[in-house]
């Protein structure tokens, strides 16, 4: 008779939502959505050499309806919000918004007091799960807030922090 | 042939003498002292200097500076398409002290190393000049533009709805009695 | 009404029997940024293409009225990020020529330097974007290989990657080190094979060719009417170059051509910038031999008042004539910002030179005018 197998060594139990989960978060589809000057990071961030492709973010889609990311990246005025909100709306559950750069968060460097156009911070229209600061942020920062909102998916970051060499 | 600042200075100098000057406003370009919210009847106004008058390029980066009334801006337009030059900008200043709006237009030639501003001043509670986007089409958005922050109207403009602003805008930004 | 070729004007006989309005924008493929097209088409024709701009108005001209002459030096890297060092070499040079400092020849040659590296980085991002317009997605790939090289060399002067503010009244606020001036030899060197490179592949490309000549002419007296100015009026035959018109900075010292295409169509402006990127190393190259040392800043009051009047600079920036115009009533903060920028001027056009055009030709032509939409809304 053969001896018995200890299956738990390739035999895993999970709940079925942490699995798709866990498949969302490796695979999210951004939306190209480039308002300004960030977008020209994030566009700087899917090329060769930071290629966010690697992270699992690779199929920029242009219809909202094919996306489950919406990266903000520029400054929402007040003649584009509606636009926005109806983007945000045409996107299907579940979907995640991550504000990059200064404007996206809080209007950046053009809130002034009588200001007239824009409107300060995104989330003033929508939720929204990661704020990535810079004006407009380093690419390594758009892929920090990546990995950030797959922290916050999943529960688990996937790459460890990158250690300041002194 | 490229135009010469004197032919310009000789061909402007017969436009701005053969019309009366009874809409032309006060004429004086900023170099005259202005103080930002002096009531105009507190002091004289300064002599307006020429209406045509050249200009050191080095020193202000054009060299020929025409002052017109409002009327004659159309001729201006015409003066300048017919010696080849190009319209850089048409802008507008709000001089909220002396109650008139200043309305300057650029022009560029895209050969001679020739630069002409010509500008023309319109009472602030009736801001109106006629259009030059029959000579330079390029002006239609200019002016559009200028409207949306100034709320100067141009005669005979075909659209002049906002352009920049959204488009149930009824606030003209760049006044200086803005408030939001 | 600038004349068709005749295999793309429409072959309907007699006015549309049905027209349609269709709206491209403000959020599409073409990665232009904000900006909405309606376009009244026949079928595949279109009848007229009205551009609607504003979905990016960030209130440049009244932040101008409200801050301080430096504390407005940061909105001018975002005007038109791409060539960010133009537009904020325009401003300065507009209250350097109004309060009359001086530059020292060193800051002279810097600015140069980096403006036209600048150039190269922007017309980089406009060949990539141009041609995955087209439908060529791996060009893009490669100019931004090379901009991360310039990027690179301009982080490590000025610590930004996209909006530099790097120019300070009467100078600059950090001199160049030898490193980056090493860099940008290294770099003119690295540039003429990768540029061969693209012509062999791209620019000799057949399908490039068939999608880009003949396509949207535009004549010069179109431009000149519009103001159109850049690759655009330099694709019509015009030799206008701001640089060679309307010297300013050091541009004298230097020995370049102005590249000029006669034909008007969208692959004379695809050629000129291809030239013009050739045109700006030798700039660099010409500029590392004759950099002076000496001082980087000149002098500069601590509180800065212009003295009263107006002022104008233009600079040649990457997409065409870009001139700031100061009106100063002797205070520390400006009366009146005035930003002319080209992509304003040169989408003006658009309207009356898309009339009669296929969709997929009129994208090929938006794309060869190289717009940036916060250059149009500022």
């Amino acid at each position: 008779m053969e001896a018995a197998v200890d299956t738990s060594k390739f035999v895993k139990f999970a709940k079925l939502e942490d699995v798709l989960q866990l498949g969302r978060a490796y695979s999210l589809w951004p939306l190209t959505f480039g308002l300004a000057c960030c977008a020209i990071e994030m566009m700087a961030t899917g090329m060769a050499r930071w290629d966010l492709a690697r992270f699992g973010t690779e199929v920029f889609r242009p219809s909202p309806r094919q996306a489950d990311l919406m990266i903000i990246a520029g400054t929402v005025n007040k003649k584009m919000a509606p636009a926005v909100k109806l983007l945000y709306d045409q996107m299907l559950e579940p979907k995640w918004v991550m504000a990059l750069g200064n404007c996206a968060i809080s209007g950046g460097p053009f809130v002034y007091p009588g200001q007239y156009g824009i409107v300060e911070g995104v989330d003033k229209l929508f939720p929204v799960d990661v704020y990535v600061p810079g004006c407009p942020p380093r690419p390594e920062a758009l892929i920090e807030g990546i990995l950030k909102l797959e922290e916050k998916m999943t529960g688990k970051r996937r790459f460890p922090v990158a250690k300041v060499q002194e | 042939m490229n135009p010469t600042v004197d032919q310009l200075c000789e061909q402007f100098g017969r436009l701005v003498a053969s019309t009366p000057t009874d809409r032309c406003g006060s004429g004086f370009t900023p170099d005259a002292s202005v103080t930002h919210g002096q009531d105009v009847g507190d002091k004289p106004r300064p002599t307006p200097p020429a209406p045509v008058q050249k200009v050191d390029h080095a020193a202000k980066g054009y060299d020929l500076n025409v002052s017109v009334a409002p009327g004659q801006v159309v001729a201006a337009a015409e003066i300048l398409d017919r010696t080849g030059f190009g319209l850089d900008t048409i802008t507008g200043v709000d001089w909220i002290a002396q109650q008139e709006m200043e309305v300057v237009y650029d022009y560029f030639h895209p050969a001679a190393s020739v630069r002409v501003a010509v500008r023309t001043r319109v009472p602030r509670a009736e801001p109106e000049v006629p259009t030059i986007s029959a000579v330079f089409p390029g002006a239609n958005w200019h002016e559009r533009e200028t409207h949306d922050f100034f709320g100067l109207r141009f005669r005979g403009h075909p659209k002049l709805t906002p352009f920049l602003l959204p488009d149930d805008a009824d606030y003209h930004p760049l006044r200086k009695d803005y408030q939001p | 009404m600038i004349a068709q070729p005749e295999s793309l004007q429409s072959d309907r006989r007699g006015p549309p029997q049905e027209t349609f309005v269709l709206n491209l924008g403000p959020q599409h493929p073409a990665a232009h940024g904000v900006l909405r097209v309606l376009m009244t088409m026949d079928g595949e024709w279109i009848t007229r293409a009205e551009p609607v701009i504003g979905y990016i108005h960030r209130m440049h001209e009244k932040m101008g009225e409200n801050r301080s002459w430096a504390k407005f030096l940061p909105n001018t890297s975002r005007i038109d990020y791409l060539s960010a060092m133009h537009y904020t070499h325009a401003f300065v040079g507009a209250v350097e020529r109004a309060a009359k400092i001086e530059v020292p020849p060193r800051a002279e040659y810097i600015r140069v330097i980096t403006s036209e590296l600048n150039r190269i980085a922007s017309h980089m991002v406009w060949w990539g974007a141009l041609l995955s317009d087209l439908g060529g997605l791996t060009p893009f790939l490669y100019a931004f290989d090379d901009r991360e090289m310039i990027l690179d060399l301009l982080e490590g002067l000025c610590g930004a990657r996209l909006t530099y503010c790097y120019y300070r009244f009467g100078g600059l606020y950090n001199d160049a080190d030898d490193d980056f001036l090493r860099g940008a030899r290294a770099f003119v060197k690295h540039m003429p094979p990768r540029l061969k490179m693209y012509r062999d592949l791209v620019t000799d490309n057949i399908i490039l060719r068939k999608r880009l000549e003949k396509i949207g002419p535009i004549s010069a007296d179109m431009c000149r009417k519009y103001g159109a100015t850049g690759p655009v009026i330099r694709g019509s035959g015009v030799a206008y170059d701001v640089r060679k018109v309307e010297p300013y900075s050091v541009y004298p010292k230097f020995d370049f051509l102005v590249p000029t295409f006669p034909e008007g169509d969208s692959m004379a402006r695809y050629l000129v910038r291809m030239a013009e990127m050739e045109q700006s190393l030798r700039i660099i190259d010409q500029a590392l031999d004759q950099i002076p040392a000496g001082p980087f800043q000149g002098k500069v009051p601590r509180v800065l008042r212009v003295p009263p009047g107006d002022y104008c600079y233009a600079v040649e920036a990457a997409r065409g004539r870009f001139m700031v115009r100061i009106v100063s009533d002797g205070k520390d903060v400006p009366y009146r910002v005035k930003l002319r920028t080209p992509s304003f001027s040169n989408l003006s056009l658009f309207e009356e030179a898309s009339r009669g055009m296929i969709l997929p030709d009129a994208l090929a032509l938006l794309g060869s005018l190289d717009l940036v939409i916060p250059d149009i809304d500022r």
